[in-house]
């Protein structure tokens, strides 16, 4: 390639990366302005939003309602995901395929045509959404194939002979599985996890399908609030839960000694 | 000796899970979609094709479906203009920057939907940083319209979905032997003939799967349309949740949404018929 080609490739990839993080600054320097509206450029840099967020509670209660709508729908992902993993890698057989689509399913599907689907069904069957039952199932749902994508690659890379070893070596079944099988599947277990949790967290349309009354998960409220209000509270507001995804993956990375796996 | 549970319970939660909470909803969807409309409640009795007959002879919903589909195309073809490069680039990288690339595709999704959308809002709103920048600079005197309508719509979802395009594409590069191409570079093809003759049949897999991931996805976003179209783009996933949610009718949202998956299930089966065919 000629020089010249050379620059205008590389300036165009470069363009790309600036569009893919722009939209993510913008919201973070948002956050800081210290004016009443969102003006560009900001009046002057303050913390201003941050307080006042910090003091709405309406999106504090936002924030720990999804954080333990997130942790619940994670814990229960992570023990159907991963008992499906083990079925899928070690004992699935022929019916492999179906066993993947399956698990899949939840991701292939348009989200907020599950989100109606369940709706519709929760409402048939009598329970509605007046219960925390039906957005729970619906974020175990849409976490599911992550735990389930997660954990297989870790076990596919994994010798099934060394269980068998701890077998032959008079393990108990259980024994092998606690003491070989668990800690060789743990980062795909983890970051399954992690994966879940972040999902859960940000997931938009099951969430606003099926909220019941009364407090909404963080993405529903600061939908409403996005739809009538322009000040800069709704980017302190998104700013800390940019932090908060970060700080997850920052310390889980740490604690853990992992790499959050690819998909 | 004691026997053991088969291994298939390993399965049964999971399979449950799909079955009552995936598979049978989606087919209550296809039954809710024939049954009667009512006024008083959200369905009557009886069944009936009257909702799709409706669907069919309205303008309105059948012009805002075909509008839709040409968001989500568009949409998949900005993708594959942005990831393709991106992808062939990262492939390429060396070890180290390889890494720090793909975290720099792969961290937007790690941003809710929801922020991401706002983001654009600052971004291309009347008095958001583009336009802003533009007037402080003396190019413009009106703002701009980049926002509330079609352009300003896919210039988002482009950005929400180009992950998706990405990725797949990424791992079907990594399948191709180095090898075959640098023999084609020895036998004296240039790169060019090396990009179209073979890195882009090995990474059309990939290809296909990215756009049909990205325009299924498009097809049925919800959030970026309804606040960077302000409510003034209608697509059908909008009016979906309009008549389901706000006016009660679930039959006729039914056959909406069952039609618009119907018909990006036909835009897909359309485009992998069409790349099939030899690329030259």
């Amino acid at each position: 390639m000629t020089r010249a080609g050379t620059i205008l490739a590389n300036t165009f990839l470069v363009a790309i990366y600036v569009f893919l993080l722009a939209p993510i600054l913008v919201v973070v320097l948002a956050s800081f302005n210290a004016g009443n509206f969102l003006t560009f450029p900001p009046q002057g840099l303050s913390l201003r939003w941050f307080l006042v967020f910090l003091d709405n509670e309406v999106f504090l209660r936002a924030i720990r309602f999804s954080a333990i709508l997130a942790v619940t729908a994670t814990a229960i992902s992570l023990v159907i995901g991963t008992l499906a993993a083990l079925y899928y890698v070690r004992h699935a057989g022929r019916d492999r395929d179906i066993v993947h689509l399956g698990m899949l399913l939840p991701l292939l599907l348009p989200e907020i045509l599950t989100a109606i689907a369940l709706l519709f069904f929760f409402y048939e069957i009598g329970v509605g959404t007046r219960h925390y039952l039906a957005l729970l199932t619906g974020h175990v749902l849409m976490t599911l194939p992550f735990v389930f994508l997660n954990v297989t690659t870790s076990l596919q890379g994994l010798d099934p002979t060394t269980e068998l070893a701890a077998r032959s070596l008079v393990a108990s079944r259980w024994r092998a599985f606690r003491r070989i099988t668990l800690p060789l599947a743990k980062p795909g277990i983890i970051s399954g996890g992690l994966f879940a949790f972040i999902i859960s967290f940000d997931t938009f349309g099951i969430s606003f399908m099926l909220k019941g009354t009364g407090t909404a998960p963080l993405p529903i409220q600061l939908y409403d609030y996005l739809r009538f209000n322009f000040t800069p509270e709704a980017a302190a507001v998104s700013t800390f839960s940019i932090l908060l995804s970060l700080v997850v993956i920052v310390v889980s990375d740490r604690l853990l000694g992992l790499q959050v796996k690819r998909f | 000796m004691i026997r053991r549970p088969p291994t298939s319970l390993l399965m049964l939660p999971a399979a449950a899970m799909i079955f009552f909470f995936v598979v049978l909803p989606y087919i209550n969807v296809l039954v809710m979609s024939f049954r009667a409309p009512s006024d008083t409640t959200p369905y009557g009795d009886g069944f009936t094709t009257a909702s799709y007959v409706d669907l069919a002879t309205d303008s309105y919903y059948y012009g805002t479906l075909f509008d839709t589909l040409w968001l989500g195309g568009v949409t998949a073809a900005a993708c594959l203009l942005l990831g393709l490069p991106l992808a062939m680039q990262i492939h390429r990288a060396r070890p180290a920057m390889r890494g720090l690339l793909y975290g720099l595709v792969v961290s937007p999704l790690l941003v809710g939907i929801v922020v991401r959308s706002y983001g654009w809002t600052i971004l291309l709103g009347n008095v958001g940083v583009i336009n802003a920048s533009l007037k402080a600079l003396g190019l413009i005197e009106r703002p701009l319209p980049l926002m509330y309508n079609s352009f300003g719509i896919i210039v988002a979802l482009t950005h929400v979905f180009l992950p998706f395009m990405v990725l797949p594409i990424l791992s079907a590069l990594q399948g191709i032997d180095p090898a075959v191409g640098s023999a084609a570079r020895s036998l004296g093809a240039r790169r060019a003939t090396v990009f179209r003759r073979i890195t882009l049949p090995l990474a059309l897999p990939g290809i296909r799967s990215g756009v049909v991931l990205v325009l299924v996805l498009a097809v049925s976003a919800y959030v970026t349309p309804a606040l960077i179209g302000g409510m003034r783009v209608q697509t059908s996933t909008l009016l979906v949740v309009d008549i389901l949610i706000d006016q009660y009718r679930w039959p006729f949202g039914s056959a909406l949404a069952f039609a618009l998956s119907l018909a990006a299930g036909l835009c897909v089966l359309v485009f992998g018929r069409l790349t099939r065919t030899r690329w030259l």
